[in-house]
């Protein structure tokens, strides 16, 4: 991949010379950031801030997780994981888990490959109704799930959809797509035509042309992209409630909606399940997050 | 594309027929599905084990439990309703009750009962208050069991102060105002001022007051000038017997802080009687709200929980078995013991575990004195839980913090009171 990445580089540098250079990579920016006159400790400090600001509640949901019940230490020791086989065994969050990383691994799937395709069309291609449908495409984005909830449950009634992980996939890759889309159009309007039209003249074929020339470079959108889809599909919380009438189907958002009871809430096992619920999503972005930054910012500023 | 949409089209078909799950199987077995109004691990054991008795006494039936987290059970039933996939029986309170009536999705089941085992078995006062709720007056639940406002006190506190349980609102003041040492972060008392806070606090102004109706003359009575006098005297311990964190406090705050060893007093129901054992074992005891000057006992009483079946459902009859069977006097003691809530089934009073639990004891004596008179708040009221949440929890937050008085308060939420009343009155 790396490899063919280098290869466009060059490609890029050769064919669209200096008007169409590739966006910095990451190592440069943060070099350029250092760069920049001015205290360090005016950027530090109120980083410092905002970083324990934002930790503290973690650390509060770490402590109730790990420490066992009614200790009120601040430092749990010895850690205890009474409360996270409470949750995984008998709560059922073993299989709440499974269907959300089901659930979570084909929303990223068909966005990812539904929004290439679609992206690619907006951007590459000229055909009628093209305004319209992405205006459409736009206000989609004004309704509230909750507004679709009985029309969608009545259709998934009709389809033998209701209690299925294949139905939340759809309901979530439909409510995904549309802006999915339109940043995979955005990335793909700023990989340069020419391009594309090199590879054709050499011999590819369109759909190779695709593969060879433009998939390779969408890597940083791809990975924006389909980490998004899966947070998003991770943390649904309303259609997976709604859908789902057998508890072997509930996902992990409504497994934890399930541990708070009108009257009694078991403190512990709720940040147990707290803690399930958010490892996957921390990782996914420990990894990602350097694709991410790359992503983004070259869908921010047009190439 | 057009094979491909009869390919998408024999696709769906496909699906849908292999949707029709349930039903009776050709060995006459029924399968019906239970939803649980208040799903979650604390209760969810207790009715798995009520239902393997039922399955080992009616081994035609099987019942598939569904636990739904009692914060969206309404948005749940009102998507099921609407999409038509409700559950044969499910756990119903009167709080959404008459919503649910409304949208016709509940069956009557007033001569189900009555021609059953369970006629003259149900405590009067539940029957009654299932009664009010629905606007033709049918039974369109079996009351299971109810809860109660009281007040969790720590005995261990007021003993080595030296100080009785209080009796009245003015014992009340004054002993919470004593237990108070802010500076060893100890509290008379915690008001709750956030989610939940003025459906209390209804329940004390009434409490006090002795005022014995919601409405007179189709006007609400809550801006009493003695019901004032009480939210006034509340507002008046804010900070000065209570945490200064009170006035966001929801259930779990009050909680926390009570367990947690912080406070004397708290006002909850009996639904928190396990967090609060759990905790503090047995350095607390219950006692009923306090009366007001005029000595009175009213009380406004909780919505009542209880088991309703569904109109859609293809299984009626097995549906009420099982309801029937949970209301039974085994079950609805079975089930009243370990959630600590008091029973409907008027059997289950001679149970032994009720002369232990002292305060499940404490509110079927309060529920069951002829002197007691209910005050039913207007909870079938389709603005109700709007007007006393959305639109009044951030006033009440203005009195305790000195912004707004109780009386104008009170008032204004009188005035949204009536006003609905009316429009009920009218499309009725």
């Amino acid at each position: 991949m790396t490899e063919t990445l280098g290869k466009t580089d060059t490609l890029v540098r050769e064919i669209a010379g200096t008007t169409h250079a590739p966006p910095p990579t990451g190592r440069r920016r943060r070099r350029a950031v250092a760069e920049e006159p001015g205290k360090p400790w005016m950027i530090r400090v109120p980083l410092v801030l905002y970083l324990l600001f934002t930790l503290v509640p973690f650390y509060w949901m770490l402590v109730f997780a790990v420490r066992p019940t009614g200790s009120t230490q601040l430092v749990p020791w010895p850690v205890s994981f009474e409360h996270f086989d409470t949750v995984w065994n008998d709560i059922g969050f073993g299989v709440f888990f499974y269907n959300s990383v089901v659930m979570g691994l084909g929303v990223l799937v068909f966005v990812t490959i539904l929004s290439v395709m679609g992206g690619y069309a907006l951007a590459r291609f000229r055909f009628r109704g093209q305004r319209v449908f992405l205006l459409a495409m736009l206000c989609s984005q004004f309704i509230p799930g909750a507004m679709m909830l009985i029309p969608l449950f009545v259709i998934f009634k009709g389809l033998g959809l209701l209690n299925s992980i294949t139905g939340l996939v759809i309901a979530e890759v439909a409510f995904q797509l549309p802006l999915s889309l339109i940043l995979m159009s955005g990335f793909i309007r700023n990989i340069s035509v020419e391009l594309e039209e090199a590879a054709m003249v050499d011999g590819c074929s369109r759909p190779r042309a695709f593969f060879a020339v433009v998939l390779p470079q969408l890597k940083p959108a791809l990975v924006a992209v389909g980490s998004f889809a899966f947070i998003g599909a991770w943390n649904n919380f309303l259609f997976a409630l709604m859908f789902a009438t057998r508890q072997d189907k509930f996902t992990l958002p409504v497994g934890l909606s399930y541990t708070l009871g009108e009257f009694n809430t078991d403190f512990g096992a709720l940040a147990a399940g707290g803690v399930v619920a958010a490892v996957p999503v921390v990782l996914v972005f420990a990894v990602v997050q350097r694709f991410l930054v790359q992503g983004l910012s070259a869908g921010a500023v047009k190439g | 594309m057009r094979r491909l949409l009869v390919a998408a089209a024999a696709a769906a078909l496909a699906l849908s027929a292999c949707s029709s799950g349930g039903g009776a199987g050709s060995d006459g077995n029924v399968t019906i599905t239970f939803w649980d109004n208040n799903g979650g691990p604390a209760r969810e054991p207790i009715y798995k084990e009520l239902i393997s008795r039922f399955e080992a006494a009616n081994p035609t039936i099987k019942v598939e439990y569904v636990g739904i987290p009692s914060a969206s059970v309404q948005q749940k039933y009102d998507t099921a309703i609407a999409g038509g996939e409700t559950p044969d029986v499910g756990g119903v309170t009167t709080s959404y009750l008459a919503h649910l009536v409304g949208q016709q999705a509940l069956a009557p089941l007033d001569d189900r009962i009555n021609g059953g085992a369970l006629k003259d078995k149900l405590l009067p006062s539940l029957v009654e208050t299932v009664r009010q709720t629905a606007p033709d007056g049918k039974l369109y639940i079996v009351p299971s069991s109810a809860n109660m406002d009281i007040i969790w006190y720590r005995t261990d506190w007021f003993e080595a102060a030296g100080l009785e349980p209080p009796k009245t609102w003015d014992e009340f003041t004054t002993a919470a105002t004593r237990l108070t040492d802010a500076a060893a972060n100890r509290y008379g008392y915690t008001i709750r001022g956030g989610a939940g806070s003025v459906f209390q606090l209804i329940t004390e102004a009434y409490a006090y007051s002795g005022v014995d109706s919601f409405f007179k003359d189709g006007k609400s009575t809550l801006g009493d000038s003695a019901n004032a006098e009480l939210v006034d005297k509340i507002a008046k311990l804010y900070k000065k017997a209570t945490p200064e964190a009170d006035v966001n406090n929801s259930f779990t705050q009050m909680i926390a802080q009570f367990t947690g060893g912080s406070v004397a007093m708290m006002h909850h129901n009996l639904g928190s009687y396990s967090d609060v054992t759990k905790a503090l074992g047995d350095k607390v005891a219950a006692i009923p709200l306090p009366v007001g000057p005029g000595g009175k006992r009213t009380v406004v009483p909780n919505p009542t929980d209880g088991f309703a079946v569904f109109n859609n459902s293809e299984h009626q009859d097995a549906a009420w078995k099982f309801a029937e069977f949970l209301t039974s006097a085994e079950s609805n003691s079975y089930w009243n013991e370990k959630v600590g809530q008091i029973p409907a089934n008027t059997d289950v009073r001679s149970a032994a575990w009720i002369d232990e639990a002292a305060h499940v004891k404490m509110a079927l004596g309060v529920l069951e004195d002829p002197a007691t008179v209910l005050v039913p708040a207007p909870v079938y009221l389709p603005q109700y839980s709007s007007i006393t949440k959305a639109d009044n929890e951030p006033q009440y937050q203005k009195v305790l913090l000195g912004e707004l008085s109780a009386q104008d308060f009170l008032n204004t939420m009188a005035e949204q009171l009536t006003a609905a009343q009316k429009e009920w009155e009218d499309r009725k």
